[in-house]
């Protein structure tokens, strides 16, 4: 019978734990989908991701689970916040405690494999399809990527119905030890925290002490090698907690005094905060370091994608050579973007190369003289040095075997007509953006390559260059772009339960400015007010985090590379993301919390 | 019949609750009353005789099936969204039998939220709520929270509440119900001075009879209808007491 009521009980409330399902779903398929990726042996050796990375993975996991935690920890409060009004009236119309503590037991834990097994279904359709979408629009190829990975389901099942048991022995002891009385009114009360002004003082110092530590160590990493991750993980959460723990009180204290809270709904705004912030504090600072680890990971792997085209082209002075070029290979050159494009004619003989200088004049060679940013210097015949034309470029345009290139050597037009030797014209092509080039210079690639091959530790030209440098660090970059996801997810969902579970108490106080006559617009702007503070806290402390953290892939992002380039567009994107989750749960809380009009009012 | 100087009007009002195709269940069936300016009235019935409902038109929380309510000269059951929420930030002073107080405000804040609503400065509004908590003896208790409060302490913060805006009218739903015998009879006695110093009309639905004797006029409804009214005239409060119960006595028959 009992049974019967709480199911009914479920029933009611449908909406709610749709919203608990998909959000419990969510997790699961991502760890399933990082548990693929990271213990799935081929894939990992198959691409190259080797020492560092490797532990940037290991921690990566690590994390993970650590999130995992906290985030069922939210969910399940979101759960038992829903549900504690109902077992206290079972308990008090008579139910036993040990009966309720069975249905608690059961419900959280049906709720929670049905969710695991939800996700890992999930996950395997998104490791197909989602990750084939990332790899194909970043250009990436990984090997041995297979959505199916025995082992990685195994870790995922295992890991979440294992928190889930727990999470249910939580909800077991504490339903059972509350009181009945307590279960009925829970939300009804309110802490209102004490301030201490010299300890807080205190707190917020040791806080950015803490803090600036946390982020030397990141920008010290070459010098403090791995121990400066966990060091500044510790430092910084530290750090953070104290600094929230210190100022916020203090800041809503300090607006609740000022005559702007005296206008419409800010005092009750105010309010809210004043009870709610240091209760969020703990949340707060793990979603604020969530959030820098998932811009972080975004803006690495977005700056290896915006900047391997740079640093390819940083190397050499022409993006790709062709021989004797056929046709159709000319046809494939229309459709470049091409910026620079000249042909010259060789006469090979013996280990030596012919140039015609007069060619030279009317087509000046270019030269790349930058050292980290491309500087392209235009030379005749007369104005090449023999170190230009020793350079590696000019002299990677005659190929002659394993290791081994023609010496080139410069004539003027009637010697070069009378040197002997087999001819072959050499036209070198510059391209505005090698990536956005990309299936076409493959294809002239492979049409080179068939006639005139070399060997693959020789790079002739920018393009091979990129390649190169792609299949060393596309891992790394593809890393960057799913950690980042998924840190997004997974932050926006704690900070989106942890709202929530607020809900069900801040339902009768709107109720109640219902009553006094606010109007509905006022409240909708009061929560939505309310919630987007929630999300800025973070959101503002998040970047900052990143703005020195990225210091530590300095060592991973050769010159001229920097993880700082660009980063505004790569902010901009990711902030987007996060404004939608704000949406969605201010949609949601609307929807939970706002009072019906008088049409369908219910009379208590 | 609506007389001029009336505050509130009903005419003829209805309400039926469920579809037209479920069973029904008529609630109020045709209520006809005035409360005129300054005039301390009481509704009395007993549980289930549509006292609360009849309230919950008055405020606006809910909207009738038929018939008028007009409050101050507005008709309330032509107001939508904005204009309700407006009336009743603005022309009605509310007390609850749970209080309604926002926990997560201070004393002050509470008292001082219709003011806010409205926009008023903050120089007038801290005026006002000191003034307010001066009358109702308050002061003291203004910088703490609800959960720092006894029942009675937090009924007259949420009294104060009611009237610091000056509504025209003041509406009480079993203001008394969750309140000590001393601290019931103080705000009683609250209410009336409120009425007498003021001239605020006061609204006041209970089916305590203790709490109805402070009342000038009382309206009994039963099943949904005026069943009878009786006056205090010039008679003092225990006569009034005596009558209201003997008035009860038939009445439930």
């Amino acid at each position: 019978m009992l049974g019967k009521l709480a199911l009914a009980g479920i029933k009611n409330r449908r909406r709610d734990y749709l919203v608990l399902l998909a959000g419990l779903t969510m997790p699961a398929a991502i760890f399933y989908m990082f548990a693929n990726l990271t213990t799935n042996k081929a894939f990992v050796k198959a691409n190259g991701v080797v020492g560092q990375s490797m532990l940037i993975f290991g921690f990566g996991a690590v994390l993970l689970i650590l999130i995992t935690i906290v985030y069922i920890m939210y969910a399940n409060s979101f759960l038992l916040s829903m549900r504690q009004h109902d077992y206290g009236l079972f308990m008090m119309l008579g139910a036993k405690k040990r009966r309720i503590g069975q249905l608690v037991f059961l419900e959280t834990l049906i709720l929670g494999t049905v969710a695991t097994a939800i996700g890992i279904v999930l996950g395997l359709l998104m490791s197909r399809f989602l990750v084939g979408f990332l790899l194909n629009a970043l250009g990436l190829h990984l090997a041995h990527l297979e959505s199916f990975y025995l082992p990685a389901i195994i870790a995922t099942a295992v890991l979440y119905v294992g928190l889930f048991i727990l999470a249910s022995l939580f909800n077991l002891v504490k339903l059972t030890r509350t009181t009945v009385l307590k279960l009925l009114h829970t939300d009804e009360q309110a802490n209102q925290p004490q301030v201490k002004p010299v300890r807080q003082m205190i707190a917020g110092i040791v806080g950015i002490l803490l803090l600036a530590a946390g982020y030397w160590a990141l920008a010290n990493i070459k010098m403090l090698q791995m121990a400066a991750i966990p060091f500044a993980i510790v430092t910084i959460t530290l750090g953070t907690y104290l600094l929230f723990r210190a100022t916020l009180l203090t800041i809503i204290r300090w607006l609740r005094q000022t005559k702007w809270a005296k206008k419409h709904l800010n005092g009750f705004l105010m309010g809210q905060l004043n009870f709610r912030v240091y209760n969020y504090t703990r949340m707060l600072t793990i979603v604020s370091l969530l959030f820098a680890m998932a811009l972080g990971a975004i803006t690495v792997g977005s700056g290896y994608h915006r900047q391997l085209p740079m640093m390819a082209d940083s190397l050499g002075s022409y993006t790709i050579a062709i021989h004797d070029k056929t046709a159709k290979e000319q046809q494939l050159i229309g459709k470049l973007n091409v910026v620079n494009q000249a042909t010259y004619t060789q006469k090979r003989q013996g280990k030596t190369v012919f140039y015609n200088a007069a060619e030279f004049k009317q087509h000046p060679y270019e030269f790349n003289e930058g050292t980290m940013t491309p500087k392209y210097v235009k030379k005749t015949a007369a104005q090449m040095k023999s170190t230009d034309l020793n350079s590696l470029d000019f002299l990677n345009l005659a190929v002659l075997g394993q290791n081994n290139l023609y010496a080139p050597k410069m004539l003027n037009a009637a010697k070069f007509s009378r040197q002997a030797g087999k001819t072959v014209s050499v036209t070198t092509i510059r391209v505005k953006n090698i990536d956005k080039d990309r299936a076409t210079l493959k294809k002239l690639n492979q049409l080179e390559m068939a006639r005139f091959p070399h060997a693959s530790e020789l790079t002739v030209g920018n393009y091979q260059s990129y390649e190169l440098m792609l299949a060393f660090f596309g891992g790394l970059e593809f890393m960057g772009y799913f950690l980042g996801i998924a840190f997004l997810a997974m932050l926006a969902s704690c900070l989106m339960f942890k709202i929530l579970s607020g809900a069900p108490g801040d339902k009768r106080r709107y109720r109640m400015l219902y009553k006094v006559g606010v109007r509905h617009s006022l409240m909708r702007n009061g929560i939505a007010k309310e919630i987007g503070i929630f999300f800025m806290i973070p959101g503002i402390m998040g970047v900052i985090d990143v703005l020195f953290g990225l210091q530590m892939f300095k060592p991973l992002m050769p010159k001229p590379m920097s993880p700082y380039l660009g980063i505004g567009s790569t902010f901009a994107i990711f902030i987007g993301l996060y404004a939608i989750y704000y949406l969605i749960t201010l949609a949601l809380y609307w929807q939970i919390v706002l009072p019906q009009a008088p049409a369908t009012v219910d009379h208590k | 019949m609506t007389s001029s100087n009336a505050v509130v009007d009903v005419h003829g009002l209805e309400k039926t609750y469920g579809k037209a195709n479920e069973r029904q269940y008529q609630a109020l069936k045709g209520l006809n009353f005035q409360v005129a300016a300054g005039e301390f009235v009481g509704i009395m019935g007993a549980s289930g005789s549509g006292k609360t409902t009849l309230l919950n038109m008055l405020s606006t929380l809910d909207v009738p099936t038929k018939g008028d309510v007009i409050v101050n000269g507005h008709d309330v059951t032509k107001m939508r969204g904005n204009q309700l929420a407006d009336f009743r930030a603005q022309e009605v002073g509310f007390i609850f039998q749970d209080f309604n107080l926002l926990e997560s405000l201070t004393a002050e804040e509470n008292i001082g939220l219709p003011l806010a609503l409205k926009g008023t400065s903050s120089k007038i509004m801290d005026q006002a709520i000191h003034e307010v908590a001066d009358t109702l003896s308050i002061a003291d208790l203004l910088q703490k929270y609800p959960s720092e409060l006894s029942g009675g302490q937090k009924q007259r913060v949420a009294a104060a509440r009611a009237i610091v805006h000056h509504p025209s009218i003041l509406m009480g739903d079993e203001p008394t119900g969750a309140l000590d015998s001393t601290s019931a009879r103080e705000l009683l006695d609250l209410l009336t001075t409120i009425n007498q110093e003021q001239h605020m009309s006061v609204l006041l639905v209970t089916h305590d009879p203790f709490s109805a004797s402070f009342c000038q006029r009382i309206l009994f409804i039963k099943d949904g209808l005026i069943g009878s009214e009786i006056r205090r005239g010039d008679q003092d409060r225990s006569a009034f007491y005596q009558q209201i119960l003997n008035e009860l006595g038939t009445f439930n028959e």
